[in-house]
């Protein structure tokens, strides 16, 4: 017998989701907003669901009609769910943005879907709307999301056409139900316009049927009880799948921000958390910083933790087939090892079973103590990042997937968690590994050892969650799905046991002069490991050598003495160069496995941190061409200075 | 059966005496004033943690030490450590166990100043029989003396046990930082000085563990199991909520050890001295094992109750707190149907609403 708890609602639309979690989850909260630390509002399933139908027929009656596309540009807050529920519930789809969005921008995207109605979240949002309108002849509403605010003229508020809407619902209006009555399976119930790492924006389009795969597929067993911690930018499909999933389950949101996220983790004890590695990286810093300012027996005590953890994980993931597996492992070493693995796990097993009791769990109660599991994605998660976590008992599931997948492709389910892995992908979804000169198909291929595991190439999905293709822009569309596979133009390889492992990708690939191609993701990703190094990019296309962009870390600098005001002038000093130097040495080294082209053969420290919406995008990721562009002639005297001595 | 004439040597027993001083003074540093007042917040669960521990676990001990007919030493060894207070050590296996810490807490500190006066009086109540046997075997032995339980020693050193436990809560109102290092550092010095007694012993009188009849192993670790199954069904059965049977389960088998050693080096002589001892040795040794297996069982068979629990406290702290979660029908399950935040939170409570 199944028990409710663990029933997700599997609907065939959102739209007959949210009513159906209405029905089932009724009083229970669906969505919390912090006014204070300790104050959060609560919206119940019920509440939201009725709201959104009379959001709908107020919709409705300003003209929306069945799959029109929506413009919804705002950050995480109540009023943009319920926006969605409101475009959901009236057949229509939304096309969403965060608040950063450029004017350029704006006007692409309102102008290439064809839109005729917009929500925006703030007043200087309305307004830079209002000064684009007589260039949009197509755009005839602009509605605010913001309740509490005076509203510029010829702007509608959200909370007027959901008042409207509820007054034609008493006067018996229904139209909101047979909009939901005519849903197909097909229809968009969004268009992501992406700019992604590269390139100008593309219209994703992704389908009902696309996001219900998604539910119907992820792996995971939560319930009511479940508290999820939102901190991600709301319109990005990674955020939006797993609000789709909590409202399956049942469980709350509550929103929070970067600012205030370490007071909310402590305040609500999320029981699960989905977040980009930037984060985590962010966190991970803060933990040890934590740990240096502790009294030094403290200190002590964690890192006998860490180090009984890593060896007693690290058995474990031996004895049951979980350590990362790149080469296959032959039976008879296996064999060998198992005895030796075995003993060292039930040595350590007392002592880690104390140590993770007094002082990890300290640790632990640092995230709110309740973290069942976290997912990281929108970008590769450091090594070294992912092994803490796991190591200090914070399971970390890493996830894989982009804005055309809608977006997960593949993710480690916590039961058979392998560190350095993206996990297997999730179910109904194939996924091929094809060399990207030939196209020959590496993974699976039957005609080879080991059905082609180990081998690295270009890789290919195909499954429910793949777009139906990137709006009004069909030579595209053909070029990323052919023959029902989506070429993702990442770089992997399927490892012995079955998981996807990640290693770049190949639009970022870097080929030197003398031919041999550098993936820069895994060597910044080394280099990222010195805590005197906040950011860097890898540059070296058709050069002799690679070179380092380094943002460096100024209050670790400060630290040991080097205090200075900004970036730039930390540039100029000799002994901050000194220990990037150093460091780099330290980090890539032909000792350390690194090969000779690898080496970074000079670098430069940047006079300014990257930011969100230039260099880096909104889940924290590298724009390489942005940087390449901004730095072209940093990157052009690094080269052209050092190769003259 | 026969045990060496000195089961430690002076060196160990100084080396146990400072441990002893080491875990009181940490238990001392994560103790504060509020918890003596939560007590006073939770009645009926403390009385009941109190029947449990010294009301069932001293009768189980002095039962235990009949029907398997031990050596009165044991016996007396036994029921001394039946009706030892709680220790830290039961705080840290609820909190994992997903029991009641608040609780937990509250049970140990009342049991550590209610020790003073019940265990000289069970102690010499349960063991009338065992003294009288073991001054007849003295006698029998050709010695002239009469075998008597130490009252004064006992309560003597247990007021010397409990000095350093009020040097730690001074300490811990002094500097909170200091306090968290002293309750970490005697955690892990109790394991290793546990471990080293083990060790030496091993060492030095390996042929002990062969020796050691099969009842003194029954008794060692039978007698937390016991406690833990007696202590949750009592519980249960008096009504108390899951969250709280956890709890009162683990407080009732795990005792303060320490208090065992200090009180029996203190106060008994040869030749029940090193008998006692080994006895407490064995049980502080098998309860880490026993509790450890159990923290797991409870946690596993209690997650639902305690994600119920958890998610009620924290709509409460965040909404309101008269903010009442509707779980939909037929989630809960008839246990917690009527209140699932399980006695903590009064806006949870169904049945006055109704």
């Amino acid at each position: 017998m199944k028990s409710i708890q663990c029933n997700r609602i599997v609907a065939k639309n959102l739209a007959l989701l949210y009513g159906e979690a209405a029905r089932r989850f009724g009083k229970m909260p669906a969505f919390a907003t912090r006014k204070s630390a300790l104050q959060w509002h609560p919206v119940s399933y019920k509440e939201l669901y009725n709201q959104g139908l009379n959001l709908a027929t107020g919709l409705i009656n300003l003209g929306v009609m069945a799959r029109d596309h929506v413009g919804l540009f705002g950050d995480n807050r109540y009023e943009w769910m319920l926006a969605d529920y409101g475009v959901q519930l009236c057949g229509a789809a939304d096309v969403p943005r965060g608040r950063d969005v450029s004017d350029a921008e704006l006007h692409y995207i309102i102008d290439h879907a064809g839109i005729k109605v917009s929500f925006v979240e703030t007043k200087q949002l309305a307004t830079r709307l209002l000064k684009l309108k007589p260039q949009l002849p197509g755009l005839e509403h602009i509605i605010m999301l913001v309740p509490k605010a005076d509203v510029p003229e010829g702007i509608l508020t959200l909370d007027s056409i959901r008042q409207e809407g509820a007054r034609l619902r008493e006067s018996g209006d229904r139209t909101a139900e047979e909009r939901i009555a005519g849903i197909k399976p097909d229809d968009l119930f969004t268009l992501i316009y992406t700019s992604g790492t590269t390139g100008t924006p593309k219209g994703v389009m992704l389908s009902h049927d696309n996001m219900m795969s998604q539910i119907r597929n992820l792996p995971g067993q939560y319930g009511c009880s479940d508290r999820i911690l939102s901190v991600l930018p709301i319109w990005h499909v990674f955020e939006r799948v797993i609000e789709m999933y909590t409202i399956s389950f049942g469980g709350c949101t509550y929103y929070s921000s970067i600012l205030t996220l370490s007071e909310d983790m402590q305040n609500v004890e999320p029981t699960f958390m989905a977040s980009a590695p930037r984060l985590w990286e962010k966190i991970h810093e803060k933990i040890l910083l934590n740990v240096r300012k502790s009294h030094p027996v403290r200190q002590l005590l964690f890192h006998i933790a860490y180090f009984l953890s890593k060896q007693y994980k690290n058995s474990e993931y031996f004895i049951t087939n979980r350590n990362l597996k790149m080469k296959p492992q032959p039976a008879w070493q296996r064999f060998l090892l198992m005895p030796l693995h075995v003993l060292r796990w039930v040595v350590v097993l007392p002592w880690y079973g104390f140590f993770n009791a007094a002082v990890l769990e300290r640790i632990r109660l640092g995230a709110g103590g309740c973290l069942a599991a976290t997912i990281s994605g929108g970008g590769a998660l450091p090594i070294h990042i992912d092994k803490f976590f796991n190591y200090v008992g914070i399971p970390v599931l890493e996830g894989y997937g982009l804005t055309e997948t809608s977006p997960v492709v593949s993710v480690r389910p916590k039961i058979n968690l392998i560190v350095g892995t993206v996990g297997p992908p999730i179910k109904e979804t194939e996924v091929r590994i094809v060399c990207s000169d030939t196209g020959k198909i590496l993974y699976p291929d039957n005609g080879c050892a080991l059905n082609g595991r180990g081998k690295r190439g270009e890789i290919l999905v195909r499954g429910p969650q793949v777009m139906k293709g990137y709006f009004r822009e069909d030579t595209l569309t053909g070029a990323a799905i052919r023959n029902g596979w989506l070429h993702t133009g990442d770089i992997g390889m399927m490892t012995h046991n079955n998981c996807l492992k990640i290693l770049g990708r190949s639009k970022a690939t870097i080929v030197l002069s003398s031919g041999e191609n550098v993936e820069p993701e895994p060597l910044e990703m080394q280099l990222l490991r010195s805590r005197f190094i906040d950011q860097c990019v890898v540059v070296g296309q058709d050069r002799k050598f690679l070179g380092l962009l380094v943002v460096p870390n100024l209050s670790e600098f400060g630290k040991i003495g080097l205090n200075s005001v900004s970036m730039s002038e930390l540039a100029v000093m000799p002994e901050a160069r000194e220990i990037i130097k150093k460091e780099i040495r330290r980090l890539i080294s032909q000792t350390g496995g690194y090969k000779k082209y690898e080496q970074i053969g000079e670098f430069r420290i940047l006079p300014d941190k990257f930011e969100i919406g230039k260099e880096l995008t909104n889940l924290f990721k590298i724009k390489r061409h942005v940087v390449a562009e901004k730095y072209q002639d940093v990157i052009e005297e690094l080269f052209t200075k050092t190769s003259k001595k | 059966m026969e045990l060496p004439d000195q089961l430690l040597y002076t060196h160990d027993q100084a080396l146990l005496g400072l441990m002893i001083a080491i875990i009181m003074l940490g238990m001392g540093a994560s103790l504060t004033i509020n918890d003596f007042r939560a007590v006073a917040r939770n009645p009926k669960g403390v009385f009941t943690g109190f029947l449990s521990q010294f009301g069932l676990m001293p009768l189980i001990a002095l039962g235990m030490s009949i029907v398997l007919g031990l050596h009165p030493a044991f016996a007396i060894s036994l029921i001394l450590i039946g009706c030892l207070p709680g220790g830290t050590t039961s705080n840290m296996f609820t909190y994992f166990s997903r029991g009641s810490v608040a609780l937990s807490i509250s049970m140990t500190t009342a049991s550590t100043l209610l020790a003073l006066i019940m265990m000289p009086i069970i102690i010499n109540l349960y063991t009338v029989g065992f003294t009288a046997q073991l001054s007849a075997d003295l006698r029998v032995g050709g010695e002239e003396t009469e075998f008597v339980i130490p009252t004064g020693n006992i309560i003597s050193s247990l007021v010397l046990v409990l000095l350093p436990v009020i040097l730690g809560m001074i300490l811990r109102r002094k500097s909170p930082g200091w306090a968290k290092t002293a309750e970490d550092t005697a955690g892990f010095l109790a394991v290793i000085v546990i471990l080293y007694l083990i060790v030496t012993a091993f060492l030095r009188h390996g042929d002990l563990f062969i020796k050691t009849p099969k009842e003194i192993y029954i008794a060692s670790v039978g007698l937390g199991l016991a406690g833990f199954f007696f202590g949750y069904w009592f519980s249960r059965l008096i009504g108390m909520k899951p969250i709280f049977q956890r709890a009162i389960s683990l407080e009732t088998g795990i005792q303060n050890t320490p208090v065992a050693f200090a009180i029996i080096l203190l106060s008994f002589n040869e030749p029940v001295q090193s008998q006692m001892l080994w006895l407490a040795i064995l049980y502080a040794t098998f309860i880490v094992m026993t509790s450890s297996i159990i923290t797991l069982y409870f946690r596993r068979k209690g997650k639902f109750d305690w994600d119920v629990y958890k998610n009620i406290q924290i709509h409460n702290r965040l909404f309101g707190e008269d903010y009442v979660t509707h779980y939909p029908d037929g989630y809960l399950p008839k246990r917690l149907v009527n209140d699932p935040s399980q006695g903590t939170q009064p806006a949870q409570n169904r049945k006055k609403a109704s």
